[in-house]
């Protein structure tokens, strides 16, 4: 590892998400490797690299997904490696998919309502749906511009629909950091515009930002922090005119 | 216990074993190319059995001829069943929906067999069935012996093929990582449907080494699929090799407590095998990757 | 133009709404009221008998939908816990000389009880180990229960005390079991009907969607899967509890039969699991045939056959059952249906996200109104 001069492995900001080491390999092949990270709270980092640079490994370790090999996850403090999925969602962590994934058979509405953020299973078992719940579901459904459609199937949507419909999802559990796995991928020009505003939107309103992404008009557009994967490693980091004229960034994207 | 009877269920743990490690080696053929649990795995082999059994009864051949025709056949079965029927399951719901297709083929063929043999419990008549002969005190029938040849050969000739051949290392590749199987050019549908047939093919002789020495009925497959999907879970679903280890030492478990505890007890050995398994180490002890999901 | 067409769907939803809730409730009603009058109309005591039995399968059908329709998990060893709430009612009553009512409720929850260790090993993981758990037990219990003769009563079977006095007369009896299947059957249907409407139950129906997203939505699946299985194993015992009391014998190779526990996801699937009426349709068509094919040709081996094909079919070319086929061709055959799925489409188009918005794929199914439903 020749960047861990940029990446000190000191204490992760307070209030952060962060990686220290990070590893994950698939039969031989590293997917992640010695990935040591750590985002800023309040703003929107990205993570860019090639295809195939271990980017989604990466975001399938922190959200547990996936359990790395080797290496730890904190959160605001807090150690949450290899926790399983849901308990990391409920301290916080909402995210999407790349391939964008709703609930095919459930209505707009009904998929607004799966996201658990606290209390038992009992509670939810004698629970109806509460109205707060409801209205709460149709303003984050108005805030992506999809409401008229609660009653529709999912699987009826249109992708770019779809993809919104994503995101309210992800919203309803109101998580202080949230993780797109390319937001833009698929999607027209309209809607990539769309999403950029909800997730500029989002951050003034303290929202934390991990965005995967290849579009880089988005990213540059977008971001405040960008950290660059190359073959499952962090190999850069920092503002995005910084990162752009990194010597080892253009390296990694075009092999020279 | 005395030391011979000792040995004779060791000897018979072991035969039994080689059975056990072929048939779920079959089933491990299926879960890993297509992620299907096959419930009639064991209804082909009761089938293949009746079959040895039928064309002994006609011809008045040893049974171990209608290999000849009974292990293309069922390789053929297996390929159009993947393709016919297997391959238009949507993938969402392919685990389940794969149970419930392959069980209903095992309804149809106990039923069929039923219908056309009747109930009545069946044995083939073999000239060398009382034979027997003794290995240090242990009284071990031929006709067993042939009956582990058998499976011992076919297994051995299984992992010739998935080691030394193309198809055998496209198999493997689709196994391991359908999705980077097919980044490398492997046709991964085909290959599913080869798999199919591979595993048919064990039970087509697995059934006619289980007709040389067992009465076989058309329910009797209930018997087996149970023990067998103990086995695949114990070795971690998709392993080959962990199907064949664990085939032998549950075989050779259910073999020796059948000296305290009488064959019926002896089968829930398997059972709580399974249970324990799943309790401890879901994901078998020879599992990998694709054992954790499923 | 538009003005004009916007304005028509808003009417006619408006007026849908009730109109399809005014229909639902009159099904309800007339299945009731069908239910209610059933034992009066049947003609002979066997019609009757045949309608307790097709009720006893409603009933189980409906519980093991608990777990099939919610989860998506199919399990093919319901039988389990039908036959372990059969014997524990009987045991009960033999050994401890409990009412026979209240030994139906405690083998419930005794069999629920049993049910979460064998959750925890099945559930953890993915479907497949579920599968094999739920046909290993079924097997395993037929073994033991065979072979425990001085407990079980072995091969031989266990003869039922009668719950109501000899003076009851059988035409009496089945009448009496036949409303008792019926409350119970309605219990679950309520049951079903609340997880159904509650968080819990959106918690589960995304787990038979998608149980990685559902779980990264922070959704706990292990513990919603683990909480409905118990229930439907309650549900499944007290159905089976209730029919061993009716039936008044026990013999293991049909309490413990994984054919019984095949009725159950054959029913359910044919009636269409996503839908609270659909094991109950799917328990009289197969309950009836069954019947049906009984009385005609005896017990052949070509009811196995029949079973298998059946199965088949519908998991091949109709895995949504009969209740939702029958649905898409209400909507199909409606007149209106069409105008308001094309002004919703422009609708969509319009406002989601301006003309570029690419538009919904038409995949036949699903307007506004009849989704919600």
């Amino acid at each position: 590892m020749s960047d861990t001069e940029m990446q000190p492995r000191a204490e992760p900001l307070a209030g952060s998400l962060a990686t220290v080491g990070l590893s994950k390999s698939f039969g031989g092949v590293r997917a992640v490797d010695d990935a040591t990270v750590t985002f800023l709270p309040g703003k929107i980092n990205a993570v860019i690299g090639p295809n195939g640079s271990g980017k989604t490994t990466y975001f399938n370790c922190v959200t547990g997904m996936i359990k790395p090999d080797s290496g730890s996850v904190s959160y605001r403090g807090n150690d949450i490696t290899g926790r399983p999925p849901h308990r990391i969602a409920q301290a916080g962590i909402g995210r999407s998919f790349q391939l964008c994934r709703i609930f095919p058979r459930m209505t707009v509405l009904e998929n607004m309502l799966v996201s658990v953020r606290s209390g038992t299973v009992l509670g939810k078992l004698v629970s109806a749906r509460q109205r707060t719940d409801i209205d709460r579901a149709r303003e984050l459904l108005t805030r992506v511009g999809i409401d008229h459609l609660e009653h529709a199937e999912a699987r009826d949507l249109s992708y770019g629909q779809q993809k919104l419909l994503e995101l309210a999802g992800v919203l309803m559990a109101d998580p202080e950091t949230i993780m797109l796995d390319e937001p833009a991928g698929g999607v027209n020009p309209a809607l990539i515009d769309r999403i950029g505003g909800l997730v500029r939107t989002l951050n003034s309103e303290g929202k934390t930002f991990l965005i995967v992404e290849h579009n880089m008009d988005m990213i540059m557009s977008l971001s405040d922090h960008i950290v660059v994967f190359d073959r499952g490693s962090p190999i850069a980091a920092g503002a995005p005119e910084v990162v752009q004229d990194d010597p080892r960034v253009l390296e990694a994207y075009l092999g020279v | 216990m005395t030391g011979s009877l000792l040995l004779q269920s060791l000897v018979l743990g072991v035969l039994l074993g080689g059975l056990y490690a072929l048939l779920a080696a079959g089933l491990t053929l299926y879960f890993g190319v297509m992620r299907v649990v096959m419930i009639a795995h064991s209804a082909f082999l009761i089938l293949a059995a009746y079959l040895a059994w039928y064309f002994s009864q006609q011809t008045g051949l040893d049974p171990l001829l209608s290999l000849v025709f009974t292990v293309p056949l069922f390789f053929g079965v297996g390929v159009v069943m993947q393709r016919l029927l297997i391959s238009r399951l949507r993938p969402a719901t392919l685990t389940m929906m794969s149970v419930l297709l392959t069980f209903s083929v095992a309804l149809v063929i106990e039923g069929t067999l039923g219908f056309l043999f009747g109930g009545t419990h069946r044995r083939i008549q073999l000239p060398y069935a009382g034979t027997s002969f003794e290995i240090f005190g242990a009284n071990i029938a031929l006709v067993k012996l042939i009956a582990f040849g058998l499976a011992a050969i076919a297994l051995a000739g299984l992992y010739v093929l998935l080691k030394f051949t193309p198809l055998g290392q496209a198999l493997r590749a689709t196994i391991q990582h359908p999705e980077a199987a097919q980044l490398v050019g492997i046709n991964t549908d085909r290959v599913a449907g080869y798999g199919f047939g591979l595993g048919l093919a064990t039970a087509a002789i697995g059934g006619t080494a289980l007709a040389l020495d067992s009465t076989i009925y058309p329910s009797l497959h209930w018997h087996w699929i149970g023990p067998l999907m103990a086995i695949i879970v114990v070795g971690g679903l998709g392993s080959i090799p962990g199907a064949a280890i664990a085939a032998m030492a549950l075989g050779l478990g259910q073999s020796l407590l059948q000296i305290p505890l009488g064959t019926t007890w002896a089968q829930t050995f398997f059972y709580l095998a399974l249970f324990a398994t799943l309790m401890l180490h879901p994901q078998g002890f020879f599992g990998d990757r694709l054992a954790q999901r499923f | 133009m538009r003005n004009d067409s916007s304005r028509t769907v808003v009417a006619s939803s408006a007026a849908g709404w009730p109109r399809a809730r005014v229909a639902k409730l009159t099904g309800l009603l007339a299945l009731v009221v069908f239910v209610v009058a059933f034992p009066r109309m049947a003609a002979d005591p066997f019609i009757l008998s045949v309608g307790v039995i097709i009720m006893s399968y409603a009933v189980l059908a409906t519980s093991w939908n608990f777990v099939g329709g919610f989860t998506g998990y199919i399990s093919l060893g319901h039988a389990s816990y039908s036959g372990l709430g059969g014997y524990a009612t009987v045991l009960l009553i033999l050994h401890t000389g409990v009412n026979p009512w209240l030994a139906m409720f405690l083998g419930g929850v005794i069999v629920a009880l049993l049910a979460i260790p064998i959750g925890i090993a099945s559930l953890r993981v993915r479907g497949a180990s579920f599968v094999i758990v739920s046909i290993a037990l079924v097997l395993i219990l037929l073994l033991v229960f065979q072979s425990w003769g001085s407990f079980t009563g072995g091969s031989n079977g266990l003869r039922v005390p009668r719950p109501f006095g000899d003076e009851v007369l059988r035409p009496e009896q089945h009448e009496r079991f036949f409303y008792l299947h019926a409350v119970l059957l309605a219990i679950a249907v309520l049951c079903w009907w609340l997880i159904d409407r509650s968080r819990f139950g959106t918690g589960l129906k995304a787990i038979r969607e998608d149980e990685d997203k559902a779980q990264s939505l922070g959704v706990p699946t292990f513990a919603y899967k683990l909480v409905v299985f118990v229930i439907s194993a309650f549900f499944t015992a007290l159905g089976g509890g209730m029919y061993a009391l009716w039936f008044g014998f026990l013999d293991p190779i049909f309490q413990f039969s994984i054919l019984t526990g095949s009725y159950m996801v054959l029913m359910s699937l044919l009636g269409g699991i996503r839908n609270v009426f659909g094991p109950i349709l799917g328990a009289v068509i197969v309950g009836y045939a069954m019947e049906f094919f009984k009385a005609q040709y005896g017990d052949t081996q070509i009811h196995l056959v029949a079973l298998g094909v059946l199965l088949g079919i519908v998991v091949l070319f109709m895995p949504d059952g009969i209740l939702p086929a029958l649905r898409g061709l209400v909507i199909r055959f409606r007149p209106q249906a069409t105008s308001i799925r094309e002004v919703t489409q422009e609708e969509l188009t319009r406002d989601a996200t301006g003309s570029r918005e690419e538009s919904a794929t038409d995949r036949g199914t699903g307007t506004k109104e009849e989704v919600s439903g």
